[in-house]
C-alpha cells in the first residue's frame, strides 16, 4: 500500500506577536486533498498561512512543504504553491497584460497562454485595470495567477469572503477541477463553513491560535451530532461526550463528539448529525 | 527579478512620463540658453559684466556654467524616486504577494536596487547625449565637466535613494514621506559636516570682505569639485548603495514583509 504524503506538514509551530500568540500548531495535509483550515477572524488562519510560505519567520516548531524545511528553500518551494489572498494585492492600475508581463519573468513555469485561458474562462478583461474589478473579478484574477504557473498546491486565505453564492459556487468549482489530477492539494482557509462542507476532505479548525480538532470531514462530520434533551437531562450527560451545550427556553442542544454512543446512550433523545458550522460554533464557546 | 524590476518600472510609470516632459523641456531650454550665451543676451550681459568689472571672465563663465549644471540636474532628479514604489507597494498589499513569490528576500531587494540604477543609468545616457549636443555648441563648458557634473548627480541621487530604500525598510510601510525626510536630512548633515571648512571659510570671506566683493574663488569651489572629481562621489556612492543593501537586507530578513 502506498504510504500518505503530506503535501504540508506543521510541527509545534510557536509565533508570539506579544498580543496574539499561535501556540503549538501542528497539523498535516495530504497530497490530493482539499484542506479546510477553518477559525473565526483572528483565531490564526493568515498567520498560519504566512508562516507555510515564510512570510513570516516562527519562534519555534517546524514547517515542511512537498517534504522539504522551509527555511532551507522557501523560494524555490513557491514555485509549485499557487497563493491567493483575500485581498488583491496587485496594484490597481495594473492589467491583465500588466500582471502576464510580471510574473512570466518571475516564474519559471509561467504558463501564458493557460493565464490568457484561465482570464477568458473567468471573463475578465485583460486589458482593463485591476482597479476596476469588481471583489470577485479580482479573487478570479489571483485565481487565474496561481493556476497559471502549474503550481502542485494552492494556498487561499479567506478567497471567498465578501462573494455572492454564485461566484463564490464558480469558485469551488474551480477549486474542484484544480484536485482533479491527483498530485493537486489545496489548503483553503475560510470561515465560511459551508463552501468548506462543499469541497473539502480534510478540515482544521483553528481558534485562539490552537488547533482544537482536525481530521477528515467525513469522518468528523460522522461523528459529532447535535443531542436535543430538555435542561434538567443535561446533567445527566456523560460530560466525556459533551463538547459544549447551549441553553434556551426550548431546552438544551449539546455537542456530543461520539454521536453513535450518545444514541446508545440517550435512546430517548434526539441525536442528529451536526454540520461544520455548529462544530466550530461549539468548540469555540466551549474554550 | 527581472518581473520585479518591470513592476517597479510599471509603478513609475507616471513619473517617467514627468521625466520624458523635463527631458524635453531641458533639451530646448538648455539649447536656447548655449546659444544666447553665445550669439544672443546672455553673451550681452556677460560683456556687460565685464566691461562694468562686476565680475572676471571666469566669474560670468561660471555663472552660465551653473545654469548649465541646473539643466543637467534635473533630468536625473526626476527620473524616480523608490519612495513612490514604496509607497504603491503599500498601497495595493503588494508585499505579500511578493512574500509569496519564488524569490528569496535577497533578490527582491535586489530588484529595487536595479531598478534606480536602471533608471539612473537611462537618466545619465540621455543627459550624456544632450551634453554631447551642448559641448558642440558652446565653450563656456567642456564635455569633460559636462560628464562630471551628469555623474555627480546621478551619484548624489543614487545615494539618496540607497538612504530611501533603506528607511523605508526599516520603518515599514506607510512611513515613505519620513524615509525622504530622514534620507536629505543626513545627507543635508554628512555634506555640512564634512566641509565645515569650507563653509567656515565662505562664511569668513563673507563677513570680513567690506567692499561686498569677497573672493569668488571660494564660491566656486563646489562647482569645480563636481566638474573634476566626480569619480569620488560615483565611489560614495557605490560604496553606500553596498552598505545599504547589506543593512536593509539583515532588516528586511529580520522584519519580513516589508518587501
Amino acid at each position: 500500500m502506498d504510504e500518505i504524503k503530506n503535501v504540508i506538514e506543521l510541527e509545534n509551530v510557536v509565533k508570539d506577536f506579544g498580543d496574539f500568540k499561535l501556540d503549538r500548531v501542528s497539523f498535516s495535509v495530504p497530497e490530493g486533498s482539499v484542506c479546510g483550515f477553518i477559525g473565526q477572524n483572528g483565531a490564526g488562519k493568515t498567520t498560519t498561512i504566512n508562516l507555510i510560505l515564510d512570510i513570516v519567520g516562527r519562534d519555534s516548531g517546524e514547517v515542511r512543504v512537498f517534504g522539504q524545511n522551509v527555511d532551507q528553500n522557501s523560494a524555490a518551494l513557491r514555485e509549485d504553491i499557487g497563493v491567493v489572498f483575500d485581498e488583491m494585492g496587485f496594484h490597481e492600475f495594473m492589467t491583465g497584460h500588466d500582471i502576464n508581463i510580471m510574473m512570466k519573468n518571475i516564474y519559471k513555469n509561467w504558463d501564458e497562454a493557460a493565464f490568457f485561458d484561465h482570464m477568458k474562462r473567468f471573463s475578465l478583461p485583460s486589458k482593463k485595470k485591476c482597479g476596476d474589478f469588481s471583489r470577485g473579478m479580482r479573487m478570479k484574477l489571483q485565481i487565474a495567477v496561481a493556476l497559471s504557473h502549474h503550481a502542485k498546491l494552492l494556498v487561499m486565505d479567506e478567497p471567498t469572503s465578501g462573494l455572492d453564492p454564485i461566484v463564490r459556487n464558480e469558485m469551488t468549482d474551480i477549486f474542484r477541477e484544480f484536485v482533479l489530477q491527483e498530485d493537486h492539494t489545496i489548503l483553503l482557509s475560510s470561515h465560511i463553513t459551508s463552501d468548506l462542507e462543499k469541497i473539502a476532505d480534510e478540515v482544521v479548525f483553528i481558534d485562539g491560535g490552537r488547533i482544537v480538532l482536525a481530521g477528515n470531514k467525513d469522518e468528523i462530520l460522522e461523528k459529532h451530532g447535535i443531542l436535543r434533551c430538555k435542561k434538567e437531562a443535561l446533567s445527566g450527560i456523560s460530560t466525556s461526550l459533551i463538547v459544549g451545550s447551549e441553553t434556551s427556553s426550548f431546552g438544551c442542544e449539546v455537542l456530543v463528539n461520539d454521536r453513535f454512543s450518545a444514541a446508545k446512550l440517550y435512546p430517548d433523545m434526539v441525536c442528529e448529525r451536526a454540520s461544520l458550522e455548529q462544530i466550530m460554533l461549539y468548540y469555540v464557546r466551549k474554550k | 527579478m527581472k518581473g520585479l524590476i518591470l513592476k517597479d518600472i510599471m509603478c513609475l510609470k507616471h513619473q517617467l512620463q514627468v521625466f520624458v516632459f523635463v527631458m524635453i523641456g531641458v533639451v530646448f531650454t538648455s539649447i536656447l540658453f548655449v546659444l544666447s550665451a553665445r550669439y544672443g543676451n546672455l553673451a550681452m550681459a556677460g560683456q556687460e559684466m565685464l566691461r562694468a568689472e562686476q565680475a572676471s571672465d571666469i566669474d560670468v563663465n561660471n555663472l552660465a556654467s551653473v545654469a548649465l549644471v541646473l539643466f543637467m540636474l534635473l533630468p536625473i532628479a526626476t527620473v524616480g524616486d523608490m519612495a513612490n514604489v514604496f509607497q504603491a507597494d503599500g498601497k495595493a498589499g503588494f508585499y505579500r504577494i511578493a512574500g509569496a513569490l519564488p524569490l528569496p528576500i535577497s533578490k527582491r531587494l535586489l530588484a529595487k536596487f536595479l531598478t534606480i540604477y536602471a533608471l539612473f543609468g537611462i537618466g545619465t545616457l540621455l543627459d550624456v547625449t544632450l551634453a554631447g549636443i551642448l559641448s558642440l555648441l558652446t565653450d563656456l563648458i567642456r564635455f569633460r565637466d559636462f560628464l562630471g557634473i551628469i555623474l555627480s548627480a546621478a551619484s548624489v541621487m543614487s545615494i539618496y535613494s540607497a538612504l530611501v530604500i533603506f528607511f523605508c525598510i526599516l520603518l515599514g510601510y506607510g512611513s515613505q514621506a519620513y524615509a525622504q525626510i530622514f534620507s536629505l536630512l543626513l545627507m543635508a548633515i554628512t555634506l555640512i559636516l564634512c566641509n565645515l571648512g569650507y563653509f567656515r571659510s565662505l562664511i569668513q570671506s563673507i563677513m570680513t570682505d567690506q567692499t561686498g566683493a569677497f573672493d569668488m574663488a571660494v564660491f566656486w569651489r563646489p562647482l569645480d569639485f563636481i566638474k573634476e572629481k566626480s569619480w569620488i562621489l560615483v565611489l560614495i556612492a557605490a560604496a553606500l548603495s553596498i552598505v545599504s543593501y547589506s543593512i536593509s537586507l539583515k532588516a528586511a530578513v529580520r522584519k519580513r514583509g516589508v518587501i
